[in-house]
């Protein structure tokens, strides 16, 4: 990306600093819903870090990733850090894997997205029930862990349309300067 | 004048009045009914009354707000201050009616067991995301004097323990949850013994599970079951919940039952914690 004016690069430094302020305003108030009432809810968080991390560089998205594991941890009551090791490894990851192989597309999306929340709800399946060999543990993963999943890929699908949005308005776009797309536009052919 | 005295004129005018004088008689005596006459006129001009007396009073409303508009708008604005007023304080007295009540509860745990230390009341923040055992926060720590291990209970009875406490804010586990273990005993029969501890199935009705009873056990459905207080953890005589259904456990060598929490686990908005109470274990014990 080629900035030629101040001005352009005092749009990009307040465009950025937005778009994270909204960022992270929606991940508090996915907190907060997770937080509230007693009804089985999806762990937005977890498609939420994602939807960033695809966007973003590996630095933002670690960063995110640990700060939405450590609010999981806190909502659910789990041992806190747990989810925010997690989350942080899968963001460096599907970040890497946006920047290097993948198309931002919403099924590459929904793919990693169910893949990754799969994971996460098995491994705290397997650490909090399964592993102390409760009666009928089985149940806990079919009555909760499942049901908890399928929500989680339901709500990715509104926080891709969400995140696009924010994007679509405050993510900065690559500029090139003529003698640049001349250039790129020969070494294509 | 003479002339008028002695004319027709004059002397159908005074029998005229005369008649009138005895319809006026002939009205005192009726006793309060009308006579026939002033009836028969009501019944045909009711009607029209009606509908006259309703044209005049729309009018001479209209035209009352019209000369009084700023006497109304006046009144208006005043009484929606006073209104305004009035649901203020009424959101108080049921906030000052709620707190009363919590008190109330609170008073009487402390009237029936005089050897407790109870926190101030606390208020349930909220449930832990998606735990099946129904554990929860609420909005006192380590600066209210709140230690990890402490029982948490209503005036109904025992809700669970604190188990991470910080210093505005504790987490409390249940007594849904496998992971808490409780001794306890019948009301009605201190021979009739065992643990409470929940299981996945029993969480999911809201209920709990009191295993290793005896096979001679007299429990029945109904029967109440408190805290044993032998461990140190929980104090004495502390209502549990109630006997829902007695069967034998997998083995087949001791026998389990069913019970119903004396609070429903999955709606509580506020409870106490108990900081200290005679025959506690301290934790260096």
């Amino acid at each position: 990306m080629r900035l030629r004016t101040t001005r352009e690069q005092r749009i990009l430094y307040i465009k950025t600093a937005l778009r994270w302020l909204i960022y992270y305003i929606l991940i508090f108030l996915s907190f907060i819903i997770m937080t509230s009432g007693t009804w089985l809810k999806p762990i937005l968080l977890v498609p939420i870090a994602l939807a960033i991390a695809v966007n973003n560089n590996q630095y933002g998205s670690v960063v995110t990733g640990a700060i939405c594991g450590f609010m999981i941890d806190i909502s659910c009551g789990k041992l806190f850090g747990y989810n925010a090791v997690l989350l942080a490894f899968f963001c460096i990851v599907v970040s890497l894997l946006f920047e290097l192989y993948l198309k931002y597309k919403f099924i590459n999306f929904m793919l990693i997205t169910a893949g990754v929340s799969y994971i996460q709800c098995r491994l705290d399946y397997k650490f909090y029930y399964e592993i102390w060999n409760y009666e009928n543990v089985e149940r806990i993963f079919t009555q909760f862990t499942l049901k908890i999943w399928v929500y989680t890929i339901i709500s990715s699908v509104f926080i891709y349309l969400l995140i696009k949005l924010i994007n679509h308005f405050l993510m900065p776009k690559n500029h090139l300067t003529i003698e640049e797309a001349i250039v790129t536009k020969t070494q294509q052919n | 004048m003479r002339e008028f005295f002695k004319s027709t004129r004059f002397k159908i005018l005074l029998a005229f009045l005369a008649f009138l004088l005895g319809i006026m008689i002939y009205a005192v005596t009726k006793g309060g009914y009308s006579v026939s006459g002033a009836s028969f006129i009501n019944t045909i001009t009711k009607p029209f009354r009606a509908v006259s007396n309703g044209i005049s009073m729309k009018m001479e409303h209209n035209l009352d707000k019209i000369s009084n508009a700023d006497e109304y708008y006046e009144e208006n604005q005043r009484l929606k201050a006073q209104i305004s007023k009035l649901n203020k304080q009424l959101t108080e007295y049921d906030a000052l009616k709620e707190e009363v009540e919590e008190l109330r509860k609170f008073v009487k745990i402390k009237e029936e067991h005089e050897d407790y230390i109870l926190s101030v009341p606390c208020d349930v923040m909220g449930y832990v995301t998606n735990d099946p055992f129904k554990s929860f926060t609420i909005d006192k720590g380590s600066d209210d004097g709140i230690l990890p291990n402490c029982p948490v209970v209503t005036a109904e009875g025992l809700v669970g323990i604190t188990v991470e406490v910080s210093e505005h804010v504790s987490t409390v586990r249940t007594i849904l949850s496998p992971d808490l273990s409780i001794a306890a005993v019948c009301s009605s029969s201190s021979a009739d013994q065992g643990i409470i501890e929940g299981t996945v199935l029993t969480a999911e009705n809201g209920n709990t599970k009191l295993i290793h009873l005896s096979t001679e056990n007299k429990l029945k459905n109904g029967d109440l079951m408190i805290t044993a207080g032998t461990s140190g953890l929980f104090p004495k005589d502390y209502q549990i919940g109630t006997v829902k259904s007695v069967e034998y456990d997998t083995s087949g060598l001791s026998m389990c039952a069913e019970i119903v929490p004396c609070v429903d686990i999955t709606r509580l908005t506020s409870v106490t914690v108990i900081t200290d109470f005679s025959g506690k274990k301290e934790d260096s014990e």
